[in-house]
């Protein structure tokens, strides 16, 4: 079993890429960042399903692939099942001894948009983790359907601009809050759940290899800044999600087995939401003063979110 | 290691429990399945199986249908043997995966119990589900009796994974009549059936890590055609293959099955076609004619719907005075869809060798078809053949009340 | 222009401009292979060393895609590999811990690379396509003063 050891980023630069270059994702997409620390992070044998998605699309395109790894897609919903039914097949394989090389390590991990997990696929998602099947979920979320030109998911934020929830001259964009994916996921009884960023490799890459060595369905929401539906330069990718974990509109937090839950990133300074929210073009219409209320529900609801992953950390439940 | 059980050499069972006993026997590596009337019985069969030491394999019990077929698809590309089973809704439920499966050349057996599909909600048996499926890129296998639910689940994961093929095959049967009623069955031992299927094969697997693959990509304009036409090459020369599996069938069983079923055409002059347990209840009809009244009465039955057996159809119509076609499924503003296999075969073989040619659409939600509304109809038949032409509308419903429904007179000029 | 490690698998055609062949040659199932032989488990290979198959993006190139490129100055680059861990492209090319340089066969010129570089001059900076190298290099400006507050 291979679990690469991570002391620091020179260390981490040693592993070699399974995912190639030539695809189709947006200059700047974070959804690759997120790709390159997982498959980065471990050398263990990889079979990898993906929703229909950016990923998805980008990567596997007749007759082209990136994946140095197994890997499927199937439709928009059952990346989950379809691992799920992979590592099913693994099992019975292995207990019947027709796996071609029975000892290799294997770990079976699947993508998806926050569209496909938080709406579409959910279903699928949540039988999988109820089941119990030995894999790892990772969602890419952009909080739209990227994919599609920029939609609103159950995972977009109030006051976000989508092209079905727009901003106007009598909207203010999405009204309704944002799931919590993480939670719901810890309350299904999967052993380890987190939600990470792209731009704390470390903690993200040593997220993904607890989620890989933890037996059982383990769930990661990763903020995945997206440059064209964010609205923002594509070079500064990094630059807004330091901003997301600064403003702790993204906190990264780890829970243990439904029930003990861990803060992984304290900011030295903890920013204003709206120096996040200026630097990109979907929350624009936000500081129109008409709009300026809608700015001070998403700092008090990041306010509250944040005092109540403090007092679950400091309760140890 | 699995328990292996000893069966008789008659043993009574329905087409369900006939279905679960040849999954057992051909050794499925992953099952994933949810429960939906009338075939629940297979699955929870299986899962019985499963808890006493019958089986090796995996056994998941997904969240709904479209996930039982998603996990099939996963394990399928992981490399090993797999199947379920599904009726009606489910099989709506599961459709875009249907033709993800077929797509991705996955050999996966599905069995369909046939059943009506909602609105309005309805248990019982009739083919809508199997009609909706036609398109998928399935092999579909036409059971008309519990033994052959059981023959042809064997004969589905033969076809399906021969390399030649690589196709997914559906097992139909039809809802509670073949699937709830106990018949006496002549089964292969377990040592038999499996040496019949033999071991699975993988091509492509995902659990070869020598050889990563990636499954599903995108085609577009550039691609998709090709890609669609392969597909399609594969499913219509797929008769090969069925006819080398059924060939060596019989030479286990002295069983015989054809791509299309005939009784009793040698001579007929008017007969019915259609598919599932009418196709038993029509012959009985047809011998009583025969032997009652004289009229030289006939039976076709697809056993292929997929492939279509386009061929050997227009050889046994050709020279037959008057066919009525029975479609179990409402076509909803169009003719049936047999009828319409038939009439495309009919198309292409001379203008005097053609039969008339009847749409019946019946039996709808489970409604029963009767040995003597069987008689009625090749009756009306022998009457327009008599004359020479269609004397009542193209297309009728048979067994309706109410007033009569029909639609299209003959031309008759 | 390939740059460092380029080989002969690497950007061998335009993405996009592949032969369309018929419906008999297409991969059965839409199935693609990775690689051309048998590989053990590629997190244990090099790019570099690897049979990469014709149907690898590996062996494309998305070159055209940019108007502006990174410049890579080993000078005043200190290893530290954060170019190397949010390149989406796959395009920092880092062996024993120390930086080669660009993948231009891949880099589609985002930027980012240039934006979390943290020595003073920046290591990378975004110049034109056409630029040349060593002008480039030559333009190099120089340590950024503090500015006092």
């Amino acid at each position: 079993m291979a679990i690469r050891s991570i002391k620091n980023l020179k260390e981490f630069s040693t592993a070699n890429e399974r995912f190639e270059g030539a695809h189709l994702l947006c200059p700047g997409c974070a959804h690759s960042m997120i790709v390159r620390e997982l498959m980065n992070a471990t050398d263990d044998n990889l079979v990898i399903a993906t929703n229909t998605g950016c990923l998805e699309v980008s990567t596997a395109v007749y007759p082209y692939t990136s994946w140095d790894t197994s890997w499927i897609h199937i439709g928009f919903e059952n990346a989950a099942t379809a691992v799920a039914g992979a590592e099913a097949m693994y099992k019975a394989r292995k207990r019947k001894g027709t796996l071609k090389d029975p000892d290799a390590p294997v770990k079976f991990v699947a993508f998806g948009g926050d569209g496909s997990t938080y709406d579409i696929g959910f279903q699928w998602l949540s039988g999988a983790v109820e089941r119990g099947h030995d894999f790892t979920y990772i969602c890419l979320d952009n909080e739209n359907y990227a994919n599609t030109g920029g939609q609103r998911s159950s995972a977009t934020p109030v006051g976000a601009h989508t092209s079905t929830a727009q901003a106007g001259r009598v909207s203010y964009g999405k009204k309704q809050k944002k799931k919590d994916m993480v939670a719901i996921m810890a309350a299904h009884g999967a052993p380890y759940v987190a939600q990470l960023a792209p731009n704390k490799w470390k903690i993200m890459a040593k997220g993904f290899q607890k989620a890989l060595e933890t037996e059982g369905p383990c769930f990661i929401n990763t903020v995945s800044a997206c440059t064209t539906e964010w609205k923002f330069d594509p070079k500064d990718t990094i630059h807004v999600t330091d901003l997301a974990t600064d403003t702790l509109m993204f906190p990264i937090y780890e829970i243990i087995d439904g029930h003990k839950l861990n803060i992984l990133y304290r900011p030295k300074t903890v920013i204003p939401v709206e120096e996040y929210l200026a630097a990109q073009g979907r929350y624009k219409h936000l500081f129109k003063p008409e709009n300026k209320h809608v700015i001070e529900r998403i700092q008090k609801d990041i306010n509250e979110f944040w005092e109540y992953l403090q007092r679950r950390e400091e309760a140890g439940v | 290691m699995a328990e292996k059980m000893e069966l008789q050499e008659v043993e009574v069972w329905d087409g369900n429990y006939a279905a679960a006993q040849a999954l057992r026997q051909a050794q499925v590596d992953v099952v994933a399945a949810y429960p939906i009337t009338p075939s629940t019985p297979i699955v929870e069969t299986y899962g019985a199986f499963v808890a006493n030491g019958y089986v090796d394999g995996e056994f998941v019990m997904v969240e709904s249908e479209h996930a039982a077929m998603s996990g099939c698809v996963g394990a399928a590309a992981a490399g090993g043997r797999v199947a379920t089973a599904t009726s009606s809704q489910g099989f709506m439920l599961m459709i875009e995966v249907l033709y993800q499966a077929s797509g991705m050349r996955l050999p996966i057996v599905l069995n369909v119990v046939n059943r009506a599909i909602a609105s309005p909600l309805n248990v019982r048996g009739d083919h809508g589900d199997m009609y909706a499926g036609r398109d998928s890129g399935w092999v579909q296998l036409d059971a008309f009796n519990a033994q052959e639910a059981y023959d042809l689940n064997l004969c589905a994961f033969k076809i399906g994974e021969d390399i030649n093929v690589r196709l997914p095959v559906m097992v139909h049967q039809d809802g509670f009549v073949t699937s709830h009623t106990a018949q006496n069955i002549h089964p292969l031992s377990d040592d038999e059936a499996y040496a019949f299927i033999g071991d699975y094969k993988p091509v492509d697997e995902m659990l070869d890590f020598s050889k990563p693959v990636t499954y599903g990509a995108q085609t577009e304009e550039d691609w998709h055609y090709e890609h669609k036409a392969k597909q399609h090459r594969a499913l219509m020369d797929s008769y090969v293959v069925i006819d080398r599996v059924f060939d060596e069938f019989e030479k286990k069983t002295g069983r015989r099955y054809k791509r299309l079923e005939t009784y009793m055409m040698e001579d007929a002059e008017v007969a019915i076609l259609a598919l599932g347990s009418t196709v038993e209840t029509s012959i009985l009809a047809a011998k009583q004619l025969r032997e009652e009244e004289g009229i030289k009465a006939g039976i076709i039955a697809p056993r292929t719907f997929r492939p279509f057996p386009f061929e050997e159809l227009r050889e046994v119509l050709s020279g037959l005075k008057c066919v009525a076609v029975l479609d179990r499924s409402c076509p909803m503003g169009a003719m049936g869809a047999l009828y319409n296999e038939t009439c495309g075969a009919l198309a292409t073989i001379p203008a005097d060798q053609r039969p008339l040619v009847t749409n019946f659409i019946y039996g709808l939600g489970g409604r029963d078809f009767s040995v003597e509304e069987a008689k009625r109809i090749m009756r009306e038949q022998k009457g327009h053949a008599d004359v020479g032409y269609i004397t009542t509308p193209i297309q009728q419903f048979s067994g309706l009340r109410g007033p009569k429904l029909g639609f299209f007179e003959s031309k008759r000029s | 222009m390939k740059g460092v490690l380029a080989t002969d698998k690497r950007g061998v055609r335009e993405l996009g401009a592949e032969d369309l062949v018929g419906w008999d040659e297409v991969t059965q199932g839409v199935v693609l292979n990775s690689f051309d032989l048998e590989v053990e488990n590629p997190a244990f290979s090099r790019p570099e060393e690897r049979p990469y198959s014709d149907f690898n993006s590996y062996t494309a190139t998305v070159a055209s895609w940019r108007v502006i490129k990174p410049v890579y100055n080993r000078d005043i680059c200190i290893d530290c590999q954060n170019c190397w861990v949010w390149c989406p492209d796959t395009s920092i090319i880092s062996r024993d811990k120390q930086m080669l340089g660009i993948d231009y066969d891949h880099c589609k010129g985002c930027g980012v690379c240039v934006e979390v570089c943290p020595t003073n001059p920046k290591s990378l900076l975004m110049f034109a396509e056409a630029e040349d190298q060593e002008a480039a290099l030559a333009k190099w400006p120089e340590k950024k003063k503090k500015e006092k507050k």
